[in-house]
This record gives structure tokens, sequence and C-alpha cells, in this order.
């Protein structure tokens, strides 16, 4: 009995690892990845704070010291600039490392004092040449000075395919560098690209430090995960690293900015479990909760003292419709026709998903320029309605018939039925499926969702291209409208994300056009024309904008015009500089 | 018994290879990979296959085996595709703190178990196995992570008597004081799951041996009835109750991943579910290979004590055990 007992229990010890690995649910209910250099869009946004109850806000004294302690459902990857790509290192880089330039709420670039620039980049009049010119005054943590030499660094780095840098896409446009002075960096370009600029609200690496490290030794230097070995030139110094546990960040005595950091000591704590982020938020641990879950955001609103800010951040959530015959049972797909796509668009009652399922935190898209931003085409997208009857006439016009047994539509003894795939674990996108399951099928479609763990999804299915339909949703951290790389047919898989095989050749041009002029008036123009042919053909059925209510607890403080600012990327922190803690 | 212990020994060595062979082909098998995680608009597909060739992802899989396997005879357990941390680094501590969760749960348990149900045994029935009976079958029924989030609300939040989660406050670590305050509740959810299992097993096991013919006889002869429990009884009741101990012994690494998410305790579970996700297969390996030897040392253990309460029991026989 024992002898089986014991092969039973190392069968055990493989079937669990079998079992984890063949569906563990990584939860990130973020976007795609949770990653957070994507080269896109945003957007600015409209000041009004609708929804946003900024009590905490504060006219009073801000005082120097104190602790800010805030949660983060995973634990940081690397802070080294080279490196991070996911949401979790960016949270802590942020603290310990100035950008080039920054953002202001509306998504313009700004030099800020904290900006490493001194003035906005000056660009040729042929807007292919950037020249940039950093302040005089910035330094790294061990007193060296911050000079064009780190620019030239960083993007050298980058762009060596030997580093394996996850931003190398982001500077391929560049065509040479030039250092003018200490202070000053030309940077050409190979053709004109308009969301350049953008690229420089980014952080650089120190090159005194790291010019001597082998390229493909670089992920190896234990620059960005020792605190002690990791220069910074933010106002915060890397102080600890406890893995799985918690990081801490000091204000830096000697930083050089000229506007210094309220918060004494910045504490990152990792929680493995959402509901215990929220809870420890209530009890006090912590101050600041990122993202609080939908389904405990009532619990937190009737808090004392905690005040919520749910305006959506800066990602929308997309049915994306894949149109390559080989991904379907005979090579039919049912959706071929734009008129059965915007039947789909009918039938989905996207207003009723943002109040149940969002509880609010959402906003109807009809494109993908996210509403509010200087790209926002209005009334120029289409704006499918939900509208049962158009939904039917749509698709009795494109020759659906309902079979007789089961009401589901038929053409050519085909059926009307396809699979929508989500990454398991995901609850929004688990109701949203069920939702859509529900619409559909009042118009005679069968919509059969199917849950997959993300990392294989992504392998199997994004990445090649290979599915029906999918849901999901892209993050944008770059407030530019340019999507090229989603939408264009240049960027099939694999060597982009035009997942569905999308082909436009109107569109392809139209994205060209977007980016080949710095005027943006022009541009504005071009990317309506955009949003006008991507609403109307279909490509993906855009959803809403959507976002993870941020959570902030009764210590901390900070001026009306510095409070967080959800459709910029981290912008949870937005200028934390000037917060402090009572 | 020493020859015995060396040929158990080799024994495990090859079951050891075996399963590093069956675990590292189903890590790698299982779709998605660590250089899968990351998806985003513009991102680069060459970025993400150079990286796989940094990696030796691109290796075929018995060359990446071998590599881990040399590696690991070494004392290298490799490091994380990520980061490149040694793994040593992340997982032994997290080894430590999950033996300290589940060591003091599981002690704690069987100090009142065993006592609890062989007191039972000869009062089947009565007030207290009624109580065992209902506390079994809360431990069993209820899942930990509820009863976890249940305690929580009320001693951490409502009461604000106890901390709410982790296993030191922070600058208090190595203070034996605020450890214990820290493993109060996540000890209590975990003893309660061991409890209903070990309260019942020893139960069984003695009302088993109590209705034995020699019992009786000992009875008949007028032996005083604790002379019977303790002299006679209780050592043979006992040889089932350490054989499923020694069979528990890997559940002090790997039993209480839920436990470990809910109190956010330091601790392997909820590492090995997190490096699941990441698809940091070093890592996966390393804790395979502890979570392995763990359930071989307890086999190992289960065995020898075995022969110890078991007069009848010889080690070394062809076939391990007659029993």
């Amino acid at each position: 009995m024992t002898k089986k007992r014991y092969w039973m229990s190392l069968f055990m010890v493989l079937s669990l690892l079998g079992a984890l690995l063949a569906g563990c649910g990584g939860s990130k209910t973020d976007s795609a990845g949770g990653n957070d250099k994507p080269q896109n869009t945003n957007q600015q946004t409209d000041n009004n704070k609708q929804g946003d109850e900024q009590n905490t806000s504060d006219t009073g004294t801000p005082k120097d010291g104190g602790t800010f302690t805030f949660s983060s459902p995973s634990d940081i990857v690397s802070i080294n600039p080279i490196f991070v790509s996911d949401t979790a290192s960016g949270d802590a880089e942020l603290f310990a490392f100035a950008k080039i330039y920054d953002l202001d709420r509306a998504g313009n670039l700004v030099v800020e004092p904290w900006s490493l620039a001194e003035s906005l980049p000056d660009i040729s009049e042929d807007g292919k040449t950037y020249t940039v010119k950093l302040k005089s005054t910035p330094k790294w943590s061990d007193g060296q000075p911050v000079t064009v030499d780190d620019i030239i660094f960083t993007i050298n780095t980058i762009t060596n395919p030997e580093v394996g840098a996850p931003g190398i896409s982001e500077y391929d446009k560049v065509d040479k560098l030039e250092k003018i002075d200490d202070q000053t960096v030309k940077i050409t370009l190979k053709d004109v690209y308009a969301p350049f600029g953008y690229t420089l609200n980014s952080t650089i690496a120190p090159a005194h430090i790291l010019k001597d490290v082998d390229p493909k030794e670089l992920k190896n230097s234990k620059f960005g995960v020792d605190p002690a070995q990791t220069v910074s030139n933010g106002p915060w110094k890397w102080t600890e690293w406890k893995q799985k546990q918690y990081l801490t960040f000091e204000a830096d005595s000697n930083y050089w900015g000229e506007v210094k950091p309220h918060i004494g000591k910045v504490i990152y704590k990792v929680y493995a479990d959402q509901n215990t982020e929220v809870q420890a938020l209530l009890k006090g641990d912590v101050d600041s909760v990122q993202s609080v879950p939908l389904t405990q955001l009532d619990a937190v609103k009737n808090q004392k003292g905690i005040t919520i800010s749910n305006k959506p951040g800066a990602s929308y959530e997309f049915i994306s419709f894949n149109f390559d015959p080989n991904n379907f049972k005979d090579k039919f797909i049912p959706f071929a026709s734009q008129k059965a796509r915007q039947a789909i668009a009918h039938a989905l009652n996207r207003q009723g998903m943002v109040d149940n399922v969002l509880k609010g935190t959402g906003i109807l898209m009809n494109a993908p320029f996210l509403p509010g931003s200087w790209a926002d085409p209005g009334d120029k997208a289409v704006n499918y309605a939900y509208d049962v009857e158009a939904a039917k006439k749509l698709l009795a016009e494109d020759g659906w018939v309902a079979n007789s047994k089961d009401g589901i539509l038929e053409k050519d003894g085909k059926r009307f039925s396809f699979e929508l795939q989500y990454n398991a674990g995901n609850s929004r996108r688990e109701q949203i499926s069920a939702i859509a399951q529900q619409n559909l099928k009042e118009v005679g479609i069968e919509l059969i969702p199917k849950a997959i763990d993300f990392s294989a999804w992504v392998e199997q299915n994004l990445n090649p291209g290979k599915y029906e339909t999918v849901l999901l949703g892209w993050s944008l951290s770059n407030p530019d409208p340019n999507q090229e790389s989603i939408f264009s047919s240049h960027y099939f898989p694999e060597a982009g994300q035009n997942m569905g095989w999308y082909k436009n050749e109107k569109l392809d041009q139209l994205w060209i056009d977007g980016y080949s002029t710095v005027d943006q008036n022009e541009r504005k123009a071009i990317y309506a024309d955009a949003a006008n042919e991507l609403s109307t053909d279909l490509p993906y059925i855009f959803m809403y904008q959507y976002g993870t209510p941020q959570a902030i607890g009764p210590k901390v403080k900070f001026p009306e015009e510095d409070g967080p600012e959800p459709t910029r990327a981290y912008g949870y922190f937005y200028h934390i500089i000037k917060w402090w803690v009572e | 018994m020493t020859e015995y212990l060396v040929r158990r020994l080799l024994q495990s060595v090859l079951v050891l290879f075996l399963i590093t062979l069956v675990a590292f082909g189903l890590i790698h098998a299982a779709p998605g990979g660590p250089t899968q995680m990351m998806l985003s608009p513009g991102l680069s597909p060459e970025a993400l296959k150079v990286q796989a060739h940094n990696l030796g992802l691109d290796q075929p899989i018995h060359i990446q085996y071998f590599r881990w396997l040399g590696n690991m005879l070494q004392g290298d357990l490799g490091h994380t595709f990520k980061n490149n941390m040694p793994v040593g680094d992340i997982l032994w501590p997290t080894v430590g703190n999950t033996l300290v969760l589940m060591g003091v749960a599981w002690l704690l348990s069987l100090i009142i178990a065993i006592p609890w149900g062989i007191y039972n045994s000869t009062s089947t029935y009565g007030i207290s196995d009624q109580i065992a009976s209902f506390v079994s079958y809360v431990g069993f029924a209820m899942p930990a992570f509820w009863f976890g989030i249940l305690l929580q609300e009320l001693f951490a939040l409502k009461l604000n008597w106890l901390p709410l989660s982790d296993m030191w406050a922070m600058g208090q670590e190595g203070n034996i004081g605020n450890l214990i305050l820290h493993l109060l509740m996540p000890v209590t959810v975990l003893s309660l799951g061991f409890l209903a299992a070990y309260v019942k097993y020893s139960r069984s096991s003695m009302l088993e041996v109590l209705d034995q013919d020699y019992i009786r006889t000992a009875r008949a002869k007028g032996v005083a009835e604790r002379k019977v429990i303790f002299r006679h009884a209780l050592r043979n009741a006992l040889i089932p109750i350490i054989t499923i101990l020694g069979l528990d012994l890997p559940i002090l690494v790997g039993g209480a991943a839920l436990t470990e998410r809910v109190f956010n305790w330091p601790g392997m579970g909820r590492l090995f579910i997190e490096m699941a996700v990441a698809r940091e297969y070093s890592v996966l390996m390393a804790i395979t290979m502890v979570t392995a030897v763990m359930v071989i040392i307890g086999n190992l253990v289960a065995d020898v004590l075995y022969a110890v309460v078991d007069p009848r029991v010889q080690l070394g026989r062809k076939g391990g055990k007659a029993a």
C-alpha cells in the first residue's frame, strides 16, 4: 500500500506541474500582456474630472518626509531603462529615473523641472531631424553629469539586436546620431515619422557605467537588479529589493532638480492576491492600489477617507475578426462580408456591458483613437447603436436564413457560428464574452467563447494569427494615434500585430500619410478618414475604452493640478514628486 | 539496515533522474514560453527571436535538458530568463519561509489531533467525538483560502488585533514575537485542514486495534484500561499514522499555495504558481526537484519508522517490507 502511495505522490507532483502549465490562468486583467512600451496612440483628455472625486487633493502646506506605500500584483524584473518592458518594472523605474521629456495631461510632450531636457526638440524643416538639448544640471546618483552620451549610448544599445532590448522597434526609424556638445544631440530619421517625439518621452541608462559591458552580457549585468549597483538620476534612489516582497526608494539628498520630492520614502509592496491587496488598503498597510478589482469597487467606495479615481485609462478592448480562410472549417468565413460584421456590431449591447460589467469605468469607442484625444474622430466614426432589428435586417440582406431546427442562421448550407477566444482568468473578458454570446444568439448567430492560458494564447493563436475571433485589449502608452502595426497589411504575422490578416489598401496608405507629416491639423484629418474607414469596414469591433479604478488612502495629499491622470501610462503616479503624506 | 538504506538511496537517485526527465519534458511541452509573455503593438518579432536565441531556447530540447542536468549536477540550478537571477537566490528563502509556516501548522495539528483522536476512540460518539466530527467536516469542507479571508476580515480589519498579511512587519525581520503574530491566522487555516484528517486517522486506527483479540484478552484478564490503551494498543495504532505522516511530509513544502497567496506569505507554493505563469523553466525545475526529494525522504522516513514501531517488519528483505 505504501509503495502505491509513493508512486501516487510522485505522480501527483508531476500532474500538478502539468496541470499548472497547461491551464494556469495568469490573471493579469490588464491589456494584452500588460506590456507597457507599445508604439501607439493616445489622446488628450478632457480635463473635467468625471467620476473622479479628488477629495485627497489639498491646498494645505506640503510636508517633507514620511512614507508612501503602494501595492503591485507582481514583482519587478529589472529597472534598467534598456530592458524595462513590463508594468511592474515601469512602476519602479519612474521613481528612480528621469525622462528626457515628460507629458502633460493632454498627452503633449513638455519640459518639466524634473525632465532632463532644457527645451522641446527642435524639428527641422523636412521633419527628419530632431535636435535635443539637455539641461546642464542633471546628475547621476554617483555625481557624474548626465550628458547626450547617455542618450546616444541608450539608443545605440536598444537598437543593437545582440542586446535583446524589448524597445528595439521604437528606434528603428533612427538613421544617425550626432553629438554637437555634451548637452546637444542631433537625431536624424530615415523618413519623416511624426510619432518620434513621443519616443523621447523615455528614460536613459548611464553610459559611464555600462559602456564597457559586452552587449550580449548586458542582460546579465547587475545594473537594474541590484540596488547597490544601480546608478539613477531621478528624485528617489533605489535602496532595497527583497524579491517577491518589496522594494524601497529613498529621496535622493543630492537630487539635481529644482523641484525636490516631498515624500521621504517609497515602499513598493508585492501582493500575490488582489483581494489581500484591497484589504491592505482598507487596513492602512498601503496607501495606493492602482487597480481595484471591479468586484470590490463598492466595498472600497464606502470607506471613509479613500479616494477612488475611476476614469478609464489608456486602453481599449475589441473583438478582432480573422480574415485568413485557413483558420476556418471548410475555409468558410461567416463574417466575410462587411454587412455581416456591421450586423454583429449592432447586435452587441456595448453600453450594457459598460454599465453592468465595467460598472461605469468605461466609455464606448467606435475607432481606435481614444475619446477626448486630439485624434478623436467624433462623428466621423460610425457608431453602431444596440439595435437587434437593424442587425437582423443586415443579415437578411447578406443572404442569411434561420435554420428551422435551432434558429441559427445559415447560408449555402453553412452555419453562422464562430469561436471567440480570450485569456483564462480575466473575469472581465469572461463576462463580456458571455454577454456577447447571448446578444448574438438573439439575432441567430452562434458564438462559442473559449478561455486559453495567456502565454499559450500568445504563442499559438495571437502571434501566428490563428483564430476565428478574439477578445483582446491594447494598452496605449504612447499618446500618438498611429496604429499602423495593428491594421496595416505590411504588418501581417509575424512581422507585426495585424493578427487578423486584415488587408485594406486605402488604410495602408492612410497610416503612412498619417506619420509622414508633423503638422497636427493635417494628421487629425487623416486619422478622421482612417476612423471612418475602420468603423465602416470593421476589422475590429471597437468595444470601449476601459481602465482600472485606482484607490488612494487618506494619508496621501497632492495639489489638485497634480492628481493622478488615468489616461497617461503610469498616470496613477502623475506628478508624484509634488505629492506628500500626512 | 545500512545495506537497505544504500539501496534505497540508489533507487531514489534513479527516480529523481526520471522525474527531472518527465518534468523537463512537461514544462517545455506546455504551450507558451518565457518570451511569449509580451504582446504589444509594434513589438518586433526579431527582438523576440534574438531573445530566445540568447536564452538558448531555440536549441533542441534534449540539448537543453542535458545542459540543465550538467549544470545541476555541478550545483548550478540556473538563472531566471527575465533578469538572470540565480535560481537559488529566489528559491531557498521561499523554501525556508514555507517550512516555517507549514512546520508550525503541521506540528500543532499533530499535537492536538493524535491525542484527541485516541481519546475519542475510547469514548465513541461522546461529546468530544461529536465536536471532532464537526471540526473535521468544517476542515474538509471549507476551502482554505475562504476561511483565510474570513479570518482576515474579522481579526485584521474589524478588530485590528492581528496583522493582515506577510511574514514580518517591515523592519521587524528576525523578531520572533512579530513572526508569531503573523503566523497566527495562516497557521489556524492550515492546521484546521490537517487536524480534520489526522483526528479521523488516529481515531479509526485506534478503534481497529481496540477491536483485536489480544486487547479483548487483556481486558478479560483485568488489565487496567489505561494500561490497555497505552501499553498494548497505542504502539500498534501508531503504525498506520506514522506511515501517513511520512507520506504527507512533502506537504511541508508544497501544500499551501493558496493560503500563501491569501496571506501574502513569501513561500514556495506562491512562487511556483507565479513562475508557472511566467514560464521560468529553471525555477520550476528546481521547485519540482525540492518537492520530489521531499517525497522520497518522506517515504524513506515512513518505512524506517515503520520498522521501528513494528518489530514484525524487517528492512532489507527483498521488496523492502513484509507487512
